[in-house]
């Protein structure tokens, strides 16, 4: 009755029990696929002992992508440096991922709190979700103009509504249990808010968030399709007309670096803030399958009738 | 060492009973899909009252309790606290659940400090309050730790302490050991007579077995389910005892066994009836 868990116990406890030397195997298993997959590569188009199988005008060999990447460093493309594309790039990314945070989680923390703003806010909202935001381009490019402001627009279009939305579910599935404990403990409406709701829909906050980096991104390399002449997306797009395929695998390889980067970040944050996360006995395997349930969970809010509470008590 | 039958609605009058509850129903849903959780009850209980309500899932145990905190209205009747009605959730009402309603973000310090902080003390004063209980309750020494880091046990027992830190006219637990195994749950039903005869709190103890009622309770309602109702009501010796091991005793076992029958019945009809 007093044991204690220590941290490093409960780590083991949410993951399969698995002994380091097993998991040392796995290590070594995963870095012989990427290990095959570059000397397959490697092989077929130059580097081994005989004549490239693959043309370089397809696919160049990794000597030459590396090659390809420190011409870009040292000399740019296009009359911009590298760091000037991706510099563009990460901004516009950035600005539509701030503001769609900033207006998104609070939006969606009001539609889950408030039957009213979610009867005013989520129709138009789930609405608009399924129309293909590349579509919407030509109509950002006549209203917002050919500057950055229409590109920020069309990356933000579809990660708004999954951060409004998963936000709002994240309220609606906060434990009733708990919200009742802070009522029968003298807590007010807004402390059961800012000390219950807020914290305990953190974990799916965070879910959206990285649900969105890796839309927002694909976003990116629409919204520099046209009407712009920088940015590492719109760098591989050029490349690619003059058959500059090293260039583009450059490109390519940076915005998944980006991506990924974005999301280790992000979830390095969110192991911070919310550390009990997939923590609590009961709810391990439920949380541990966080991603997947919110992207089934929001397509279901799509089809069900929008104005129902479930959190009968806020 | 016995229980006998006694009036539950008239234990004392409506103006010397702590929590009185009068005439409550609760229907839930409209139409032809309502169901009745409750027909109308009438019970007091007064000041220092242990009193559990045992009964078979869907009995309405589960309903009263939601309705004395505050969390549903009844659909007739009314319940009092000290002679006010109820009609929200409030601190002069501690509520214990069975599991899952620690603040998982908060340290257990944090988690019992909760309740004094909400009612106006400042954080220092809060702190003290919550380590004074945890010190109670024998859990001082892991007020830093997190709800998640605690065995089950634990974690009740910090439910437990951040109920009692608001000092509660009357303690609301639902099932608050069901979930446990065996023998933590008899450490700690032994705890719990031990705080109930220090602290003297008045005490709502819902629970689906009737040993645990036995052990703790100075009265004990049984109900039944379908529509859920009160069956029978019982005076009891057996929780002023000291004994940790008087479930072993003849008179338990036929006190047991008194309650056993009266809780099986409903069910053999109806089991002859289909």
């Amino acid at each position: 009755m007093t044991e204690v868990y220590s941290p490093t116990q409960l780590k083991s406890a949410a993951a399969p029990q698995t002994s380091p030397r097993k998991r040392l195997n796995d290590r070594w298993l995963t870095f012989g696929t990427f290990a095959l997959l570059l000397t397959t590569w490697a092989l077929t188009t130059g580097m081994g002992p005989w004549d490239p199988i693959i043309k370089p005008l397809f696919l160049p060999s990794p000597a030459l992508v590396v090659q390809a990447f420190f011409q870009l460093l040292e000399n740019g493309f296009q009359g911009k440096t590298l760091g000037q594309h991706v510099g563009i790039s990460l901004y516009r990314f950035s600005v539509a991922f701030f503001f769609c945070i900033i207006i998104g989680v609070p939006v969606g923390l009001m539609m889950g709190m408030n039957r009213r703003f979610r009867a005013i806010l989520e129709p138009p909202i789930q609405a608009i979700r399924p129309v293909p935001k590349i579509a919407l381009l030509p109509l950002f490019l006549i209203w917002f103009g050919i500057g950055n402001l229409s590109k920020i627009i069309v990356i933000a279009a579809p990660v708004f509504p999954l951060i409004a939305i998963s936000a709002m579910q994240a309220v609606q599935s906060v434990s009733e249990k708990k919200i009742q404990a802070a009522q029968s403990l003298g807590a007010s409406r807004w402390t059961v808010f800012s000390r219950i709701v807020l914290p305990a829909s953190l974990p799916g906050i965070f879910t959206g968030i990285r649900l969105s980096i890796s839309i927002a991104v694909t976003m990116l390399v629409a919204a520099e399709l046209t009407a712009t002449s920088e940015g590492i997306a719109w760098m591989a797009l050029t490349a690619a007309e003059f058959l500059a395929t090293n260039v583009v695998i450059v490109a390519v390889l940076i915005m998944a670096v980006i991506g990924f980067g974005l999301d280790r970040l992000f979830w390095l944050i969110e192991t911070r803030i919310v550390h009990w996360s997939g923590k609590e006995s009961a709810l391990v395997t439920q949380t541990r399958n966080r991603l997947s349930s919110l992207a089934i969970s929001i397509f279901r809010a799509a089809q069900r009738p929008p104005y129902r509470v479930r959190n009968r008590h806020l | 060492m016995q229980i006998e039958p006694y009036d539950c609605h008239t234990r004392c009058g409506p103006a010397e009973a702590k929590l009185s509850i009068n005439g409550v129903s609760k229907i839930y849903g409209s139409g032809s899909d309502s169901v009745q959780a409750l027909i109308p009850m009438d019970l007091m209980v007064k000041e220092g009252d242990f009193l559990c309500i045992v009964g078979p899932s869907g009995c309405g145990k589960t309903t009263l309790l939601n309705l004395a905190a505050g969390f549903d209205r009844p659909t007739t009747g009314t319940l009092m606290i000290d002679g006010k009605e109820i009609s929200k959730p409030g601190a002069e009402r501690g509520v214990v659940f069975q599991q899952g309603a620690l603040f998982s973000w908060m340290s257990v310090l944090e988690n019992v400090a909760f309740g004094p902080r909400a009612t106006g003390h400042s954080a220092a004063r809060a702190r003290e309050l919550a380590m004074d209980t945890l010190r109670m309750v024998g859990l001082d020494e892991f007020a830093d730790k997190y709800p998640y880091q605690l065995s089950g046990g634990m974690q009740q027992r910090v439910g437990i302490a951040r109920a009692l830190t608001n000092d509660p006219e009357v303690l609301l637990m639902d099932e608050p050991f069901a979930a446990l195994d065996q023998q933590t749950r008899e450490g700690l039903l032994e705890e719990i007579r031990q705080l109930w005869n220090r602290t003297g709190k008045t005490i709502l103890w819902i629970t689906h077995s009737i040993e645990e009622a036995l052990f703790l309770a100075t009265h004990i309602v049984v109900m039944s389910p379908r529509p859920g109702r009160v069956c029978a009501s019982f005076r009891s010796d057996f929780g002023l005892s000291q004994d940790p091991l008087i479930s072993l005793t003849p008179e338990f076992v036929a006190a047991k066994r008194e309650i056993f029958e009266l809780l099986k019945t409903p069910s053999v009809q109806e089991a002859e009836v289909t």
